[in-house]
Parts: structure tokens; sequence; C-alpha cells
């Protein structure tokens, strides 16, 4: 009887020390690091600084707001194609479908920072992508791609595609076809049939795409490092000159903590308005 | 329902309690600093025989590679095995990289890196260096020029072996942007969006202040901030495209920049045949990167005989030739004019006086901690739009 009520808590333990561990622990000394003032060079002392806080939020606003725009659009852009694309692998590629999804998982073989670099190849300014864009009038004659916000927000769709691609297709190809079958039994447009049956069904892939998607992009510093220009920084870079350029170790713990803060709420309230259904999957009645 | 409600509620209540007990023990108990270098006395490095193994850090483009590199000729010679690592690219961010280490009195493993002067000063200053004595550097007292000895940040050379000494001025594409001359040609509106500068303050703040008349020698701390109320507008404008450390040379090279500030002795790094190094009208500053050795530096030994070996005139030479930035080795200059007439004659690796007017050593922000802390703040601020 007594063993059968700890196996729950033994089965917990690996988790539960991991995140102890790896995430109360360090949240502890971010925390009170967030909290102590000085300079690098006279060292940090502990004395309740709550203006780091604040000094974070009202120092960098701009950096937020940047990284809120870039983010959002990046994670809806991606959304526009990967629900395509895997709804295409997921029911009519065929046998082409192994190929595809290698195809999409693929890039993951090199590195993330050798695969943003490589698109400062692509897109320098006397490059033929530049050129292109030129003749075509979407940028002006001496216009051009790199250190703009165009290839910020296109490198960071670019990079984290894939996190959209592979959930919503994990929930497509669960689908029950006969489930559109029977809306459009029922009389239902494919409009319609798309709208309240796929839709729904696949609404958990979407979810969990978003998220995936969204928070990293959102913390995401090599990006703006390697494709943006002067006024392209996001909150991660900010963090980044903080802490290292600047040694101004506090400012950069709080402003660490309150985009993550910042970003839990966030998801608890999408979460919330998304639905815990469409989140964790169909919760099965108990009767 | 209502049970498990309270439940959740009681639980987050302790765990806020404990973050905050947890935080007043903190506060409460002996006020440990973080950072801040430590108060432990500096020693000495250890020289003497030396074997095994070592690594060292340096600055990219700061050595000629290849199987008769100076690397490999090194270890043919001595049997030391040298990792040689370029990770260097910032003295702020090898700072700040390099710190939580230092602090523990531990250097990554390296047994020396390369940094600039004040940089140096700055680590000395936090205990995070040892001392060197030349006596187990024969050959660097015996060939090292009386110019190269001097220094402001380390008078006396006692915890810094020069490397490398060289100027901060103009890279120019010639073909793209033949007319810029001076710091000020980098504000024209003509070249929106395509000049890159230095992420070096003391590089780049001292450069606009001497472009806009001001002497960076005798500069208040009021002049450094103008300079770079200056730069934060450029910056915002759009009209610096990138703020880089060794970066702008792939710039350079890509055609992205027309125009960069930059460091006399890039060229190996820079793949653009129009690219010139150009002192800018109004003058330019010098630095010098010296070798040190960190506290916790493993076989010392080993590191003290790399830094004898390129002493000597024919390794200096090679060197020399290969990364075009002043040798601070005496005699280098004659192997070369036997060797390699055309690296002999070059101002950039053996500058005349009248090469050298008009340029001064790089300054340091005037006054006390505070006051340079101020300018570094205002300087990162306005280099991140």
């Amino acid at each position: 009887m007594l063993r059968r009520r700890l196996v729950p808590y033994f089965l917990l333990g690996p988790g539960t020390i991991w995140l102890v561990l790896f995430f109360l622990v360090p949240m502890y000394f971010m925390a009170e690091l967030a909290l102590r003032s000085g300079t690098v060079l006279t060292g940090f002392q502990f004395s309740w600084e709550w203006s780091n806080f604040s000094d974070a939020l009202s120092e960098n606003n701009e950096q937020v707001v940047r990284s809120f725009y870039y983010s959002g659009v990046a994670t809806l852009v991606a959304l526009l194609i990967a629900y395509p694309l895997a709804y295409a692998i997921a029911l009519r590629a065929g046998r082409w479908r192994v190929l595809l999804l290698f195809a999409v998982i693929a890039p993951f073989f090199t590195t993330y920072l050798i695969r943003t670099i490589a698109w400062k190849t692509i897109l320098y300014d006397s490059g033929p992508i530049v050129d292109a864009f030129q003749f075509l009038q979407l940028i002006p004659d001496d216009g051009r791609l790199l250190a703009t916000q165009w290839a910020v927000i296109a490198g960071l769709t670019y990079n984290f595609l894939p996190f959209m691609i592979l959930p919503i297709y994990a929930s497509i190809e669960r689908l029950d076809l006969r489930m559109i079958e029977a809306a459009k039994d029922l009389y239902a447009s494919s409009r319609q049939a798309f709208l309240k049956v796929t839709l729904p069904l696949t609404a958990p892939g979407i979810v969990a795409g978003v998220l995936l998607t969204f928070i990293p992009a959102f913390g995401d510093y090599v990006n703006p490092l390697v494709l943006g220009g002067t006024n392209q920084s996001m909150i991660g870079n900010r963090i980044q000159v903080l802490y290292l350029n600047e040694g101004n170790y506090p400012e950069a713990a709080a402003l660490s903590f309150l985009m993550m803060a910042l970003i839990l709420a966030l998801v608890v309230v999408y979460i919330r308005f998304a639905g815990t259904e469409a989140f964790m999957g169909e919760e099965v009645e108990e009767t | 329902m209502t049970d498990a409600r309270t439940g959740r509620t009681r639980t987050l209540a302790i765990a806020l309690a404990a973050l905050v007990a947890a935080l007043v023990i903190a506060a409460c108990g002996d006020s440990d600093t973080v950072g801040g270098g430590s108060d432990e006395d500096v020693q000495t490095a250890k020289g003497g025989k030396a074997s095994g193994s070592v690594t060292i850090s340096n600055w990219p483009g700061y050595i000629d590679p290849g199987k008769n590199g100076t690397v490999n000729e090194f270890e043919e010679k001595t049997g030391i095995s040298l990792e040689y690592i370029e990770d260097v690219n910032d003295n702020n961010q090898f700072f700040g990289k390099m710190k939580p280490l230092l602090d523990q009195g531990q250097s990554g493993g390296r047994s020396m890196f390369v940094v600039t002067d004040w940089m140096a000063k700055q680590m000395h200053d936090l205990g995070y260096l040892q001392d060197i004595d030349y006596a187990d550097v024969p050959t660097v007292e015996k060939n090292i020029s009386d110019i190269a000895r001097e220094s402001v940040a380390d008078p006396g050379r006692k915890f810094t072996i020069p490397w490398q000494s060289g100027l901060t001025g103009l890279w120019v594409d010639t073909k793209k942007a033949p007319g810029i001359r001076s710091i000020n040609d980098l504000f024209d509106p003509k070249y929106k969006g395509k000049v890159t500068f230095l992420l070096e303050m003391r590089d780049t703040v001292p450069m606009v202040m001497m472009a806009d008349g001001v002497d960076p020698e005798t500069a208040s701390k009021q002049d450094w901030l103008d300079a770079i109320d200056k730069i934060n507008k450029a910056t915002d404008s759009g009209q610096v495209r990138r703020w880089t450390g060794n970066e702008y040379t792939e710039d350079l090279t890509a055609g992205n920049a027309v125009a960069s500030i930059g460091w006399s002795g890039d060229a190996s790094l820079i793949g653009n045949p129009n690219a010139e190094w150009r002192k800018p009208t109004e003058g330019c500053t010098i630095f010098t990167d010296s070798m040190v050795i960190p506290v916790g530096a493993p076989n010392s030994p080993a590191a003290l005989e790399w830094a004898d070996f390129a002493y000597q005139p024919e390794v200096a030479a090679d060197l020399a030739a290969y990364i075009t930035y002043f040798t601070p080795v005496d005699g280098a200059k004659e192997v070369l004019q036997k060797s390699d007439p055309a690296s002999a004659n070059n101002p950039l690796i053996f500058p005349s006086e009248k090469f050298l007017e008009g340029c001064v050593a790089q300054p340091e922000p005037p006054g006390g901690p505070e006051d340079v802390q101020e300018v570094t703040d205002a300087f990162a601020d306005a280099t991140t739009g």
C-alpha cells in the first residue's frame, strides 16, 4: 500500500530534480542578481535594488516593442506558409511524403548560426537577389535587403519554420478524413468543411506551432546580429550588450526576468484563449 | 473544486514565502560580492623550462597560418604542442566572457591571451592577471623596441608583452567612395547605410572627436559624451550600417560597406582589391595589443616560451610581413630588407615619424571609474539602436 503511494513520487523524481536544478536554482540566482547594485569593477552588492527592474523596462521599451513586432510577424508568416505545406505533405504528397518531410528537417543538420550567416552571403548588397528586387522595383535602386527589418523577420521566419510545420503536420496527419466526408454529406461547402471541421481538429497543432515559433523568436539575438543593422536590435541583443559590453549584470538579469514573466503571462492568456483542450488535445470525458 | 483551489493557492503562497525567505537570507548573510575581482596578491607567472601543451587566445588575422606558419615552426623547434585559437573579437565581450571564470581564478584552459593595453590594465587592476618577469623571456628583453616598451597602461611593462601595434583609421573602397578621407565624410548622407563603425569605444570616439577638432588627449567627459551623441544620431538615422568588431572586413569584402573605421593591418582579412587603408586627414589613434598571462593559467612556462619565440627578428619579420601591423621587435626590419624589401618599406609595418604625425596613443575617457562607466554606458546605448 505504502509502496503504491510512493510510486508516483518516484516517477516524478527525475523531472522534479531537473526542474529544481536547471530552472528554480538558476531563477533564484538571477532574481538575486537582479536586486544587486554596483559596477563591474567594484563588484555588485545585494541591496534590494528594485529600480533595476524599472530601468530595464524604461530604457529598453523600444527593443521590447520591436521584439513583439518582429516575432509576431515572423510567427504569422510562418503559420501562413506552414499550414498549406503541412496539409499538402500530410494529405496530398503520396509517396513523396517522407522525402518532403526530410526536406523540412534537413536544414537542422547544419547549425543554426551557419545557416543564418549563409543568408548574409545570399543577400549581400550587390548580389543577384538584391539586383532582382531592384529590377522588380520592390526596393529602390540603391536599396538593400541586409541590415533591414525585413532581413531580420525573414531570418526569424526561416529559422523557426520547421517548428511550425512539424506540429501542424502531426495534427493534420491524425485527421479522420471521414469527418470531412460526413460534413460534405451534410451539404457543407469545402470552405465550410475546412472552417468547421478541419481547422478545429488541427487547432492543437497550430497552438503548439505558434508557441514553439513565437517564444524562441522573441528571445532570438542571432538574426538581428547577423542580418540586422543598427536599428534592428531585439531584446536578446540588449541583454547581451548590457551583460557583455556595459557589464551591468543586475539590469541584464532584471530584463531577462521581466521578459520571462511577460512571455509566461502571454502564453497563459493565449492558452486560456485558445482553450486547454486545443493545447492538450481532447480531454476524455469522465462519467 | 474549492479544496483543490485552496491547495493550489497554499502551494503558491509557500513557494513565494520560500523565495522571499531565501532573498532575505541572502541579504542578511555575509554580503558576498559578485564580481569586483579578487583581493589576493598578484603573482608572478612561473617561467623556466617549457614543455607539454599550451593554449593561447588571440584576435583573428594576427598570425601567419599554414604549414610554414609561425605556430608550426614553434611546435617543431620547441616540441611544445600549441593550441592557437582566435576567439578575441572585442575587448569588452572577451572580458565579459572570461570574467566569471577569472573570478574563480580560472582561465578556461588558456595559458595566455592577447588584449589591448587598456583592457590588460583593467584586468590587472581586478587581479585577473599574473605579473611577468622579463628575465624569463630573454629574447623579448633583448629585442623589444623602445616605442613598444613605453606604455601608459602598464609603465615598465610589468604584466604585458606587446604582440603588435597598429593604427585605427579608415578602410575605404577606392572605387565606390574615392572621396572619403576624413572621419567626417562618413557622416555624409551620400554614404547613408554604407559605412560601419567599430564597437571599440577607445577607437571610434577619439576619431570622431578629432574630426570635430577636439584633442582627444585633453578632451573632457563632456567632449566624449558630445561625440557619442553625434554617433548616436548617425546610428538612429541609419547612416551607420553596422557596429562591428573584426566583421567589418566581411562587409568591405562583400561590398556592403564602402568605408569603415578599421585597423591598419587587416588587409589579409579583406578580400577586396580596391580596399585601401587611409590615415584620416585629422589624424589617427595608435593601439597596442599585448600578451598577458591570466590567473589560473596552466603551463605558463610554455606560454612565455611562445612570447620569447615570437621576439626573434626572423620570426617577427615573417609575422610582420604577413599580418602587416607594427612589429614591436627590433631587427625585424633589417631581416626584411634582405628578404622582402616591399614589406620593409611598408609604412603600415614600419611607420616613419612623418607617417605617424597627428596620431595619438589610444586615449582613456577622463575621470574616475564612475565617469568611465558613464561614458561606456552612453556608448553602448548609442551603438544599439
